[in-house]
Formats: structure tokens, sequence, C-alpha cells
């Protein structure tokens, strides 16, 4: 999958040309206001690039292109966890038979099996995520975005779910591209790790994280991983100081006009 | 005392506190300490509410009542539901009609009367329509803001997973505004029954309203009295039942705890 | 947009109705009630009915809201006064309050103190309501951020409880404000020998239809600078308030 893209009025994303290789995970670090998620949604074809194209090799015919997992989970209220799942399915017009067998199927694999005719407000937040993230699994997408899908979980039921996501992935293999503000996870979780500037976003560096597979949290006490985790924050650090500074230079400008 | 303890004690005050007040009224009345002309003993209200009961006379009045609820509340919801949705979806539309409907909404539903007699057949109909003016306010108001009200981020979600269109409405528009819309429905029939009750007493001859009215003119209190709690009750199942029933139709609504 | 629709809905009256096709007898123009709200407004006596309903309104309110507030607050805040006093509640609330207007009348005389009482029982229901929900939605830890901080008994409920419940007081004023106006008028339309209301059933029975839509039109405009002018009212005063809602 490649894509190429320019940020629409207020300029969000300058020039990212990127390739994802299949079967890989991606993940993408930067500061707030890189643009992160507007390229996922660019991806998603939730926004319209203004310049560019994004170009996704479809394997297997009939099944979506892209499929999302949302921060703030979004599942709907009035369906159960079951439907829920099975929502784009439903769209698409798989039979019904076939809807269920495969919601049940990415249930398990999320261990909600048992949760599949509760609704959402019934849940934990760290358990809507995992239906997000089943939601997502059971479209069969060619390509699965996450979009800091653990920002908003509380640090233990965060690492869980790390755990749950290595252990998903390294079972399905698909081919992902996860945004995320922890430098940390995205070594974690990636195979190579793309960081953006600070607004407007562009690729700075692309990382590969030589980390071997398959991956527990134990890789956090490697030398590897340390060495890494410095390499990369200091030019992290570097762009989220620059966003900072260029928040406070837009006060002291409006000030002095 | 235990959480369950508590609430059974609620539970016997609930009950216990009214019947204990029922049989100082009785006692007072009969002791003369209230005037029975106006608060007649509620032992003498009950037997002439069983006799309305019996010659046949309540049903009649009852029925009446309930057609005309009935009627108006279907045309306000009805109508209120299709244009609450319509400007929940359009803006311009709800930009258009927000401030006629702001504007008409505060008038008291009687005063519609005069102006439904003028528009169609006066009688019942202009009864059923001067009774659905409100409801039918109340009932778009909320299936507007019902429909306002879904979480941007879902209908994004929604539409990411390809429901686009009527799907869009059926699948995820509607099942999203319905908590409300069904408030609105709950209240629209509970001004229907007030409106309605309100207008007979005005200028009908059937009818609760127009049963307790003439009652009054009469002066026979103890049937006021007993008029007054079958409106009372039926008031109480109306509301009270649709909110049970709520918990039926809208399961995935979280106790909102609301009256 | 938002002036569009009314101003073409008037036009189209007006048109309407001088051209006879709908009777200028029960449709007469906006211009002529216009006129006609103008005249009775400078003579007089629609200012008199106008100023006999507000009277009463003023006084509906002030005898509902002074003992409701507090019975609102005293059943948030004391379980068994809340236990004892809501069975009540639930069972008037669903019950048209006019109806409570026969009984008044039979105990106080057809007189305005039987009017002025049954709006009164409107808003008073409301604002108990509203008040209720206010001391129990509050936010908990502000309790105890109060006691931590010194604060108990009186202190804790006037600078704590209070100022928390105060957008709950003010939006059940509001609503009860218009209910107490609804009824009001309705007991004027009905049983009452002056009033807005009251006008509108004289000119009806007397097929003034100008004079009808004229003290029509002003309930409306009541209703709406009531409504509208409390909810500015309530943003100026509770800057604090995020959203004022309906």
């Amino acid at each position: 999958m490649t894509f190429e893209s320019h940020g629409r009025s207020v300029v969000a994303l300058d020039r990212i040309s990127l390739q994802v290789h299949a079967g890989e995970f991606l993940c993408v670090v930067g500061p707030s206001g890189s643009g992160k998620s507007t390229l996922l949604r660019v991806v998603a074809g939730l926004h319209r690039q203004s310049v560019g194209e994004v170009r996704i090799e479809a394997d297997r015919p009939g099944t979506p292109l892209t499929a999302m997992v949302f921060q703030e989970h979004a599942l709907l209220p009035w369906r159960t966890v079951r439907d829920n799942v099975t929502f784009g399915l439903e769209n698409r017009g798989v039979a019904r038979g076939e809807r269920e067998a495969r919601a049940r199927e990415m249930l398990a694999m999320v261990g909600l099996a048992r949760f599949a005719q509760y609704y959402p407000h019934q849940l934990s937040g760290g358990m809507k995520q995992r239906v997000g993230i089943a939601r997502a699994l059971a479209n069969d997408p060619e390509v699965l975005l996450m979009d800091e899908p653990l920002a908003a979980l509380d640090a233990q039921t965060r690492a869980i779910m790390q755990e749950e996501l290595l252990r998903i992935w390294a079972t399905l293999g698909k081919t992902v591209v996860y945004v995320t503000h922890s430098l940390e996870e995205a070594l974690l979780l990636g195979d190579r790790v793309v960081l953006l500037t600070a607004r407007p976003g562009r690729v700075s560096h692309i990382y590969p994280v030589d980390l071997g597979r398959p991956r527990g949290l134990e890789v956090r006490a490697s030398p590897v991983y340390g060495a890494l985790l410095e390499t990369i924050w200091s030019r992290l650090r570097e762009e989220v100081v620059r966003a900072i500074a260029a928040d406070r230079g837009a006060d002291s400008g409006a000030v002095r006009e | 005392m235990s959480a369950a303890g508590r609430r059974l004690a609620d539970r016997w005050i609930a009950i216990a506190s009214p019947i204990a007040l029922l049989a100082v009224w009785e006692w007072a009345s009969a002791t003369g300490l209230l005037r029975t002309a106006f608060f007649p003993r509620p032992s003498t209200i009950a037997v002439h509410l069983r006799d309305l009961a019996l010659d046949g006379t309540l049903w009649g009045h009852l029925a009446t009542t309930l057609a005309r609820i009935g009627w108006s509340f279907s045309l306000a919801a009805v109508l209120g539901v299709a244009v609450g949705l319509a400007m929940g979806l359009w803006r311009r539309l709800r930009e258009g009609l927000d401030p006629v409907f702001a504007a008409i909404y505060p008038i008291p539903s009687v005063l519609f009367l005069p102006l439904a007699s003028f528009l169609v057949p006066p009688g019942e109909i202009a009864l059923v329509v001067t009774t659905a003016v409100t409801s039918f306010f109340l009932v778009a108001f909320t299936t507007t803001h019902g429909v306002r009200q879904i979480d941007r981020l879902v209908v994004e979600a929604a539409r990411h997973y390809g429901a686009g269109g009527w799907r869009l409405f059926a699948a995820v528009l509607l099942p999203g505004a319905l908590p409300y819309i069904f408030s609105g429905l709950r209240l629209g029939l509970g001004f229907a029954l007030i409106v309605v009750v309100a207008v007979e007493i005005v200028s009908a001859s059937r009818g609760l309203g127009a049963l307790l009215w003439l009652s009054w003119q009469v002066l026979k209190v103890e049937d006021m009295y007993a008029t007054f709690f079958v409106i009372a009750l039926l008031g109480a199942l109306l509301s009270y039942g649709l909110a049970a029933l709520r918990a039926r139709l809208l399961p995935w609504v979280p106790d909102v705890g609301e009256r | 947009m938002g002036v569009a629709v009314p101003a073409a809905a008037l036009i189209l009256w007006e048109i309407c109705s001088r051209l006879a096709i709908v009777s200028p007898r029960y449709f007469p123009a906006p211009t002529t009630v216009a006129w006609t709200l103008v005249d009775r407004l400078v003579a007089g006596d629609l200012a008199g009915d106008l100023l006999v309903t507000l009277t009463r309104l003023a006084f509906a309110f002030a005898i509902a809201a002074v003992p409701a507030v507090p019975l609102g607050l005293l059943m948030g805040m004391a379980r068994p006064v809340r236990d004892l006093v809501e069975p009540y509640l639930a069972f008037i609330f669903p019950v048209p309050k006019i109806t409570l207007l026969p009984f008044l009348m039979i105990i106080l005389g057809v007189g305005e103190p039987a009017f002025v009482l049954t709006g009164a029982s409107s808003a008073f229901f409301q604002i108990v309501i509203s008040t209720l929900a206010g001391v129990q939605t509050m936010d908990r830890h502000l309790i105890e951020v109060g006691r931590n901080y010194g604060a108990h008994g009186a202190r804790l409920f006037w600078k704590v409880i209070l100022p928390a419940t105060l957008p709950s007081i003010f939006t059940g004023l509001r609503l009860g404000l218009g209910l107490a106006l609804v009824t009001l008028v309705a007991v004027e339309f009905i049983a009452a020998k002056s009033g807005l209301g009251h006008l509108v059933f004289r000119h009806w029975q007397m097929l003034s239809t100008p004079e009808m839509y004229a003290a029509f039109a002003l309930v409306g405009a009541l209703g709406l600078v009531l409504t509208r002018g409390l909810r500015a009212l309530q943003a100026r005063v509770l800057t604090w308030q995020e959203d004022i809602g309906v």
C-alpha cells in the first residue's frame, strides 16, 4: 500500500510518501498536531486529501480495503456486542449464518465470547475497545487501521491489551497501521516505526524495529529496545518541543499584533 | 439498617403514608373538623365512585376521553416524529421552522380551540386537533434533539463500516434518536391528557373533564372527587405505564432515573 | 432563514384574507390584527387585561416558588422527607392541574385566590422536582471537598450545596413560570372575567376576531419573552454553567 498526501486548508500533512509492506505492523508516532490521526483517516477514506493518492493492493476482491479501530470505540449503543461486530458485514450483505460465525470467531479471539448479548453500556472501557477490534477484524480488511486504540485505557488494562494485540496479530498476520502517542507502545508492537514532524507533519524518519517475533512484554527489558527508545525519543523530543514552541509562538504573535 | 431493609422500609412508608392520610381525612370529616361540603369523607366518595361505575356514567365518559386522547396523540405522534426527524436531518428546515415552533409552543392549548373551530368542523374534530397541537410540538422538539445529539463519531464509524443513505437512517440515526423520541412521546401523551381534560371542561358535554365541570356546576362534590380520582389514575397509568414499556423496548439505555 | 418562513406565512395570510380566499371574518388580515393590537393597547383596556394576567402570574409564581425550593432541597438532603413526600408528588404530577380549579373554587369561591392557586400548583410541582433533581445529580465530590476544607452543616449548605444546585433550581423556576402562565391563561379562558385568556374567550364568543387574535398574539409574545428572557438571565447569572439546554 502506498500513500502520498498533502493536507487540507490548515496544512496538516505535508508531502507524506509512505509505503507499507504486506503483513507488517507499522506504527506512526509524532508530537500532538502532527497529523497522525489525519493520516489514518485519509487512508480510511474518512478525510479527503487535497493532493495525492492512497493505493491499496486488493489481494482479495470483495473484502473491504480498510477497517478502523477508533480511539473512543465508537460502538453503536443500541446494538448488542455481537450485532456491533457484524455491523460492517450486514452492510455488505453477508449472509446471516456466515456473519454470526465470523462474529463468534472474532469475539472468541478477543476473549469476549461470553458477552455477545451484552450492550456496550454494560462493558468496561477495555472491553468496549476489544469489541471495536473484533468489529474491525470481522470485516477482514486488507489493512487494519488503529487510531490510538489504547489511549483511553488505564495503564494496567493497556498493558494487558498490548499483549492481546501481539497475540492476535501473531495469529492473523494482518497489515496494520497503528497510530500512537506512546513511543514505548510503538516499539513494543511494531515492525517499523514512522516518526512524523510537528505540524505540518512530514515523515522525519523511519526506524526498523529488530526485536524478533513472537514478542511479549519482556522485550522492554532488552538492550535493543532501550537503544531504539533512546534514539527515537531524542528525535521525537525535538519535534515535541518544536510543536510546543510553535503554539507559544502563535500566542505571542497574536499579542504583538 | 441494611440497604435491602432500607428499601423495604421505603416501600412501607410509600404505602402507609397515603393510607394514614386517608384515615385521618375520614376521621376529620366524620367528626366535622373538616367541612364535608369541601372535603367529603373518603368513604362517601368511594360509594359515589362505585355508583358512577355501576350505572355506566363513568365508563361512558372515560371511553370518550380515552378516544379523544387516542386520536389526538396518534395524530401528534405520527406528525411529530416525521417532522422532528426531518428537522433533525435537514438544517435548513430546522432553521426555518424553529422560530415558528418556539413562538407557538408556549401558547396554552385551549386557546387553539377557537382557531380549530374556524378551520375544521366544530365538535369532535376541532377538539382532537386542538389537543394534538401542543403534543405535536413536544414530540417534534424532542425528536429533533434526539437526532442531533447522536455522537458524531458513532455516525462516522457507521459510515466507515459501510452504512450509507437509507441504511444509515434506519440502522443508526433512528435507533440513536429512539430514547429521546420515546421521552417525547411519553411527555406528549401526558400533555394530551391534560389538554383533553381542559378542553372538555371548556366546551364538551361528554368526557371526564366535562363530568368534573358538570359535577361542580351542580355542586355534587363527591362526584367531583370521584372523577378527579379517575383522572389521576388515568394520568398515572399513562405516564408510568409508558415508563415501564421503555425498559422493554429500549434495553440498551441505562437507567436514567427520570420520572 | 429564521425570519423568512414566518414572514412568508404572514404575507400569505395577508393576501388570502384581503382577497377573501379565506373568510376575513374568521381570519382577519395580520395588518388588521396588528392595528387592533396597537389600538387596544393605547386605549388601555388591552393593557389592563395584560396587567391582570401578569399580576396573577407574579402571585402564582411567588406562592409556588417560595415553598417549592426549600421543599425540593429538603427532600434532596433528607431521605425520610423524600420518602414521605414522593408518593404524593408522583400521584399528583401527571394530573392536569386545571382539574384542581373546581375544587379550589368550591373552597375559596369563584375568584382570584382560586385562579392564582391553580396556576401556582402547576409551577409548584415542577419547581420541587427540578430542585430535587438538582440535589440528587450534583457532583458528590464537591461535598467531600467542602467537608475536607472545613465546611460543615449550614456553611456546607450555603457555600457548596446551594450553589451547586442553583442551575437546576433556576431551570425549574423558568419551566415553572412557563407552566404557571399556561395554566393561568387556561383558567382565565374557562372561568375568569378578566385577563388575556378571558379576552380570547370573550372575543371568540362575540366573533370579534381581530381582537381575539390580538389577545392571542399577546399571550404568545408574553410566553416567548418570559422564556427567552429567563434563559438569557440564567446564562448571565450562572456564568459557570455550560449548557442551559431547553
